[in-house]
């Protein structure tokens, strides 16, 4: 579904990816490991297109999307949970959660759909819905963001550090919520990042670990290279 | 105190009418550079400019009417097609042309191209209508006067600046205010001035909200030019001093805040014809002590919010 080939992308002109090779296979469950500094947000940044790669292509459903612009990205069905939540304060629940595909254009009952899904999924939406974004706790804020990028991801959700920072009870409920993703959007492939590899491995079906912008290993579950 | 009243009363209300047709026209510049600045995040000195030549515009297109043997009314309409035909004129020429290559780039090197642009238009300006003050005041004689009512005292004041100016600024600030909550594109343009990384993540096209906004923004700026045309006479300059009203009304509101550049438009609007009428000498300083006033108290304006780190 998502593919990274020699991916590499520089910040302020030092490099932060180095040849960064992975894939996402369509309906998988990947973790991304790494330290802080890794370069495990900028690979999530890479994939939805929010930075300029100074080498390596980018395929989204076998094809090259590298130069696909990142607004289009969302459009073939990606949706990401950036670090941070980074939902829009001063807007509700509710409208944080239509606005990607009200951007989209999608029709309304198609809309209502897949709101009703992402209510279904994760119930402790519906309760939140008309409370505003900028009210919410951080746990809270966490689960919109994950209802958000699955509002648009019909082919991938892309969840950047959603533990980080997560209280202990809220971390479990996470957890739970993503064992129970693939029964509820079987087609939808998750990649998550984490800096803890305890945490994600009973949650995923293979792993990358990611050191100073490079995969340093890519196991199936557990096993070193 | 009392007996001060009873001498300057009229005069007190006079000032006060004054500060409000004032506050309306500085208000209309002011929150098209506030929001231009809350989306592309480019301080635009031209915005001046833009106020200027919609004013000039405005008066060409109202002059051609009435030689036309248009009706009065026609006036009020050549006013804003003149703000309309600036805006989405000269307002996508210069995002497309100039904005576009300085996003991100250091403020410095923006207000210098802003600036440079702002020269540019001054001459250009002064190329197209000369030096010479242009005047056209058919909307003002329309409208006729009407008697303002204050304490013992009855103000006849001309109904365009007192009535129509107001209600215009009222209508903007109401219009823009659901325009940005209920409808979609407006939410769009709330989600790129919050964030715009996240905003393109959600499949907003960050650019086009940029090329929107600014023309928009130029489009309000003309029409506060447009609409200042038959209070006053048209001379070279106007749009220096619009821009630095503007820009102390921003600061003092805080940058991003709308309702609250009403408020402060008012504030300074009314400070300045205040002293305009009982201390002329400190007519220029005015809006300024305010700001400088306010800023030492709250650096981030009388209603902005510190912003939360991003990162």
């Amino acid at each position: 579904m998502l593919e990274l080939r020699s991916v590499m992308v520089d910040i302020a002109g030092a490099p932060v990816l180095r040849g960064v090779s992975m894939t996402l296979p369509p309906g998988g469950r990947v973790a991304l490991i790494g330290r802080n500094g890794a370069g495990k947000t900028t690979t999530l940044r890479a994939l939805m297109g929010l930075l300029a790669l100074r080498g390596g292509r980018v395929l989204i459903g076998g094809e090259d999307a590298t130069s696909v612009p990142a607004h289009h990205r969302p459009r073939l069905g990606i949706g990401y949970a950036p670090e941070e939540r980074r939902l829009f304060g001063q807007f509700s629940v509710r409208q944080n959660l239509l606005l990607p595909v009200e951007v989209l254009g999608l029709p309304r009952t198609e809309i209502a759909r897949r709101l009703e899904a992402v209510f279904t999924f994760l119930p402790e939406l519906a309760t939140l819905a008309d409370r505003r974004a900028a009210g919410l706790s951080g746990g809270q804020g966490k689960m919109v963001a994950l209802g958000r990028a699955l509002m648009v991801g019909t082919r991938a959700v892309l969840l950047d550090e959603p533990f980080q920072g997560l209280a202990p009870a809220l971390a479990l409920r996470y957890a739970e919520a993503l064992r129970g993703l693939h029964a509820s959007f079987p087609d939808v492939a998750l990649l998550v990042t984490e800096s803890n590899p305890q945490l994600l491995t009973p949650l995923v079906d293979s792993t990358y670990v990611i050191e100073r912008g490079e995969i340093a290993h890519d196991t199936a579950l557990g096993a070193p290279a | 105190m009392g007996d001060w009243l009873e001498q300057n009363g009229a005069l007190l209300g006079l000032a006060l009418l004054d500060g409000i047709a004032s506050a309306a026209l500085i208000f209309m510049v002011a929150v098209g550079l506030n929001l231009v600045f809350g989306v592309l995040r480019v301080l635009n000195v031209a915005h001046g400019s833009l106020f200027a030549i919609g004013a000039y515009a405005a008066a060409s297109i109202g002059l051609f009417a009435a030689s036309a043997g248009l009706p009065g009314w026609a006036s009020l309409l050549a006013l804003l097609l003149a703000a309309m035909l600036v805006g989405l004129v000269l307002g996508p020429l210069i995002e497309q042309l100039l904005l576009r290559r300085v996003y991100g780039e250091e403020p410095v090197l923006q207000l210098l191209v802003t600036f440079a642009l702002f020269m540019i238009l001054e001459d250009a300006q002064k190329l197209v209508w000369g030096v010479q003050p242009v005047s056209f005041s058919v909307p003002v004689s329309l409208m006729g006067t009407v008697d303002v009512p204050f304490g013992t005292d009855v103000i006849p004041y001309n109904t365009y600046q007192v009535v129509l100016l107001p209600a215009v600024a009222v209508v903007t600030l109401v219009g823009l205010a659901l325009f940005l909550r209920r409808t979609l594109t407006g939410r769009v343009i709330l989600a790129v001035t919050t964030d715009r990384e996240a905003a393109t993540a959600m499949g907003i096209d960050a650019r086009r909200v940029y090329l929107l906004t600014f023309t928009f923004g130029a489009m309000l700026a003309a029409l506060g030019g447009a609409l200042s045309t038959p209070t006053a006479s048209l001379v070279p300059g106007i749009g220096a001093s619009t821009i630095v009203l503007s820009f102390a009304v921003v600061a003092t509101a805080g940058l991003g805040q709308i309702e609250g550049a009403a408020l402060t438009a008012l504030m300074i609007g009314i400070g300045r014809s205040v002293a305009v009428t009982f201390a002329p000498e400190l007519e220029v300083v005015v809006p300024y002590i305010i700001m400088v006033a306010v800023l030492l108290v709250r650096p981030q304006g009388l209603f902005g919010v510190v912003e939360t780190r991003r990162v």
